[in-house]
């Protein structure tokens, strides 16, 4: 039995094309919440207290009621700084709350759509009773000796990375770090638990770095979350002792470098003593000083 | 026996008068280029002196030539790792001397003073005014002998009493000594190349560098014994002396040779067998004139032609090797000898030593400049036996005692023949004194006074048509020939 019902077919396309929408949309949030798992988590959570950033839960309604619509946040998703710069009072007084003046940093592939879907994204999980981005699973343990000479150890390098990642040391310093101190390409690590607001701050951002530097060595290579508590255990010991790295550490390795140069040099002028012999000169020079005497 | 071709030369010390005519001839030809300016692939030295480079002959400053185990002296697998970016025993820049031009335009602008104006010289090399300290002949004609002369490493074996003899005012002595690269049958340059870019050529026996293979390690250099690769600075490659090859295919004398005014140079192809050269190279100081000998093979011996024609030896370059005046004056004369063999490269140039005679001779206080004697003795030859057997003969005096008494023996016999105012009886006992019979002392005579252009040259013929026979057809080679680009030598890979 064939029927030819035009509104059956019209709602049938219409579920396909639903189906197919939804489908996208779906895709879409995923992607959304990823891009949020990855650059955002580490300053914010939804409804599990500030980190370094503010606690994002209801962010929508905190603006409104500042008055401040939801084409400033796009904006200031979009790039922070600049809205700062412009002198905005609201995201002064934004800046002003954040643990060591911080600036939310601009990411540099941040669309205005992206911004648009994270914003939708936030007022989504607002609603959750208990979000996905509801706090990190990061040990809240007191910390004990243990812990910071483990972290010592992993910071060193002594212990190696069970990731495989390269150890602390490499690129960064913190105070105590003995005569030749640690890596300059990185920043000093001696104050970073109150840059980052805490020892939480510190291990949320440790779980998903957000800087390009550390994201593209440990994105492949993440800490383990035991691994980070025992290095946040380290920092901030040495923030307590709030001792700054060693400034005399660089000149140390200059004059280090500057006399095994002069050794090698002096060793290969030895080997090679030789080298300027020479017959014409001496044989014709010599004879004539013995001539003169 | 495996035989092969050798074009060997003859210089005949006692009829070179030190003009450097030779040495010219070969700079204007080959080394008037950028970087060449300080080589000299053909020098003339005043002996007793110490040579150019400077004490060329002195292999604990040098490290040239093998020792007698058959190793080179001046590198090794593993010496060379510790060595690799400069070999000390390199001759300097000031050992040669520093190439210079003079600023001629001094003597135009010089404002008027009361001194002439002189031409400043100028480095070749830096394009400053310099001092000139020392040049390719510095000591020419003993100039500087104290200082050089004095010096020479022949002198080693001396007495103190003859070397005072030999620098004495009014018996001062010295002759010339004419080097070209030797093109040795055991040659250390060729040995020493580690890009193997050197190499002795097959039909007759010419050592070569290619210029696109050299790689300016500078090997070469310090091996050679006799100083003959010289590394030229702007090219980056090293050069030597080529035997003017385009000159001797094409049936021409080398240019020093064709230039020589006195005649000294004889050219010639000798017959050897190359698979005694390690045993021959490796033998005692003492026995190294006679084995070297031993290798030159007698061209009219049937099994030794049979064996030339086994090794496609052409039979035009066999004929060569029978009338070569170089196989005379080596191996039937022995008057040459080889300088220097117990650098153990047995070099294929070698030397008729000079006579030297007593012009002046000490009475009293005074000097009577008469001599007694027509031909003097030759044990009271100025230049002592010693120091020509340290030059020329590895330390056998008695090689050059017998070269000596030979000439001298025919001079006897053709002052004899021609003036006849000498005792027959006498000249025949020293003919039989010299081992020398009348017949051989008028050959003697013969190619040495006499000799035309085509007896002192004997060039083989190069064959070329033969070797392009194997490329291509030779008539459009021919025709080819001498169009396109030559590619200059260039500094790098």
């Amino acid at each position: 039995m064939q029927t030819h019902c035009p509104i059956r077919r019209m709602m049938c396309v219409q579920v396909m094309l639903l189906a197919s929408f939804l489908g996208v949309r779906a895709g879409l949030a995923q992607e959304t919440a990823d891009y949020f798992r990855t650059r955002c988590s580490s300053c914010h959570t939804i409804g599990a207290g500030r980190l370094t950033g503010p606690d994002l839960k209801n962010v929508v309604e905190r603006a409104g009621a500042s008055g401040k619509d939801r084409e400033w946040l796009i904006r200031f998703i979009q790039d922070p700084q600049a809205m700062i710069q412009s002198g905005d009072a609201y995201a002064l007084k934004l800046q002003r709350e954040t643990p060591g003046n911080a600036v939310m940093p601009t990411q540099p592939d941040m669309t205005r759509a992206l911004a648009g879907s994270l914003l939708d994204l936030i007022e989504a999980e607002s609603k959750l009773e208990r979000s996905q981005f509801g706090g990190a699973p990061i040990s809240l343990a007191p910390f004990t000796p243990e812990d910071v000479q483990l972290g010592r150890e992993l910071f060193r390098g002594i212990r190696p990375l069970a990731g495989g990642g390269p150890p602390c040391i490499s690129c960064h310093t913190v105070g105590g770090m003995g005569t030749l101190g640690g890596g300059r390409l990185g920043p000093d690590l001696t104050l970073v638990n109150e840059r980052l607001g805490g020892p939480k701050g510190l291990s949320t951002w440790l779980l998903s770095p957000p800087t390009p530097t550390m994201q593209s060595l440990f994105k492949v290579e993440p800490l383990k979350p035991e691994e980070i508590h025992s290095v946040a255990a380290f920092l901030n010991q040495s923030a307590q002792q709030g001792v700054p790295a060693d400034m005399s550490g660089p000149l140390t390795f200059f004059l280090l470098g500057l006399g095994g140069a002069i050794g090698g040099l002096a060793l290969c002028d030895g080997i090679w003593s030789k080298r300027f012999r020479a017959v014409r000169h001496p044989l014709v020079h010599g004879q004539r000083e013995q001539g003169d005497e | 026996m495996n035989v092969r071709a050798q074009i060997s030369m003859v210089f005949h010390l006692d009829k070179c008068i030190g003009c450097h005519t030779c040495s010219l001839a070969c700079k204007n030809i080959w080394t008037d280029r950028p970087g060449t300016e300080y080589m000299w692939w053909n020098n003339v030295e005043t002996k007793p002196g110490t040579g150019y480079p400077t004490l060329w002959e002195d292999q604990q400053r040098y490290r040239g030539g093998w020792d007698a185990e058959g190793k080179l002296k001046s590198t090794g697998k593993a010496w060379i790792v510790a060595n690799i970016f400069h070999h000390p025993s390199m001759p300097t820049m000031d050992d040669y001397y520093e190439p210079w031009t003079y600023d001629y335009q001094e003597l135009f602008n010089a404002p008027e003073g009361p001194d002439q104006p002189t031409a400043r010289p100028i480095s070749l090399v830096t394009g400053k005014h310099i001092d000139i300290e020392a040049g390719p002949n510095w000591d020419d004609d003993l100039g500087g002998s104290p200082v050089y002369a004095a010096n020479d490493p022949n002198l080693a074996a001396l007495t103190p009493e003859q070397r005072r003899q030999l620098f004495a005012i009014e018996q001062l002595v010295f002759f010339y000594l004419p080097r070209i690269c030797n093109h040795c049958l055991n040659p250390a340059c060729v040995a020493a190349c580690p890009s193997a870019a050197l190499y002795k050529r097959g039909e007759d026996g010419i050592v070569l560098l290619d210029q696109k293979r050299c790689r300016a390690w500078r090997a070469c250099v310090p091996a050679c014994p006799y100083k003959k690769t010289y590394y030229n600075w702007s090219t980056g490659k090293t050069e030597k002396c080529i035997l003017c090859f385009p000159r001797i295919e094409t049936g021409q004398a080398p240019a020093c040779f064709h230039s020589c005014v006195g005649r000294i140079r004889y050219l010639g192809v000798l017959l050897y067998d190359a698979d005694r050269i390690h045993e021959v190279a490796t033998m005692p100081d003492e026995e190294l004139i006679e084995a070297q000998r031993s290798l030159i093979l007698d061209p009219f011996d049937p099994e030794v032609l049979a064996a030339a024609r086994g090794n496609n030896v052409p039979e035009s370059t066999i004929e060569a090797a029978q009338k070569s005046p170089v196989y005379q004056y080596v191996k039937v004369w022995k008057l040459a000898l080889p300088p220097h063999l117990e650098f153990r490269t047995l070099p294929m140039l070698f030397y008729v030593p000079s006579m030297a005679p007593v012009m002046a001779s000490r009475q009293g206080d005074t000097l009577d400049h008469l001599s007694q004697d027509l031909f003097h003795d030759i044990e009271q030859a100025r230049v002592p036996i010693r120091y020509l057997a340290n030059l020329l003969a590895a330390g056998s005096e008695a090689r050059v005692r017998y070269a000596l008494r030979k000439q001298k023996a025919v001079r006897w016999h053709r002052r004899s023949v021609t003036v006849g105012d000498v005792d027959a009886e006498v000249v025949r006992r020293m003919l039989r004194e010299a081992d020398c019979s009348p017949e051989e002392a008028d050959a003697i005579y013969r190619l040495t006074a006499l000799s035309t252009f085509d007896e002192r040259f004997v060039i083989p013929p190069g064959h070329r048509e033969m070797g392009v026979e194997t490329q291509q057809d030779p008539l459009m080679h021919k025709q080819q020939a001498g169009f396109g680009f030559i590619a200059g030598p260039r500094r790098g890979l």
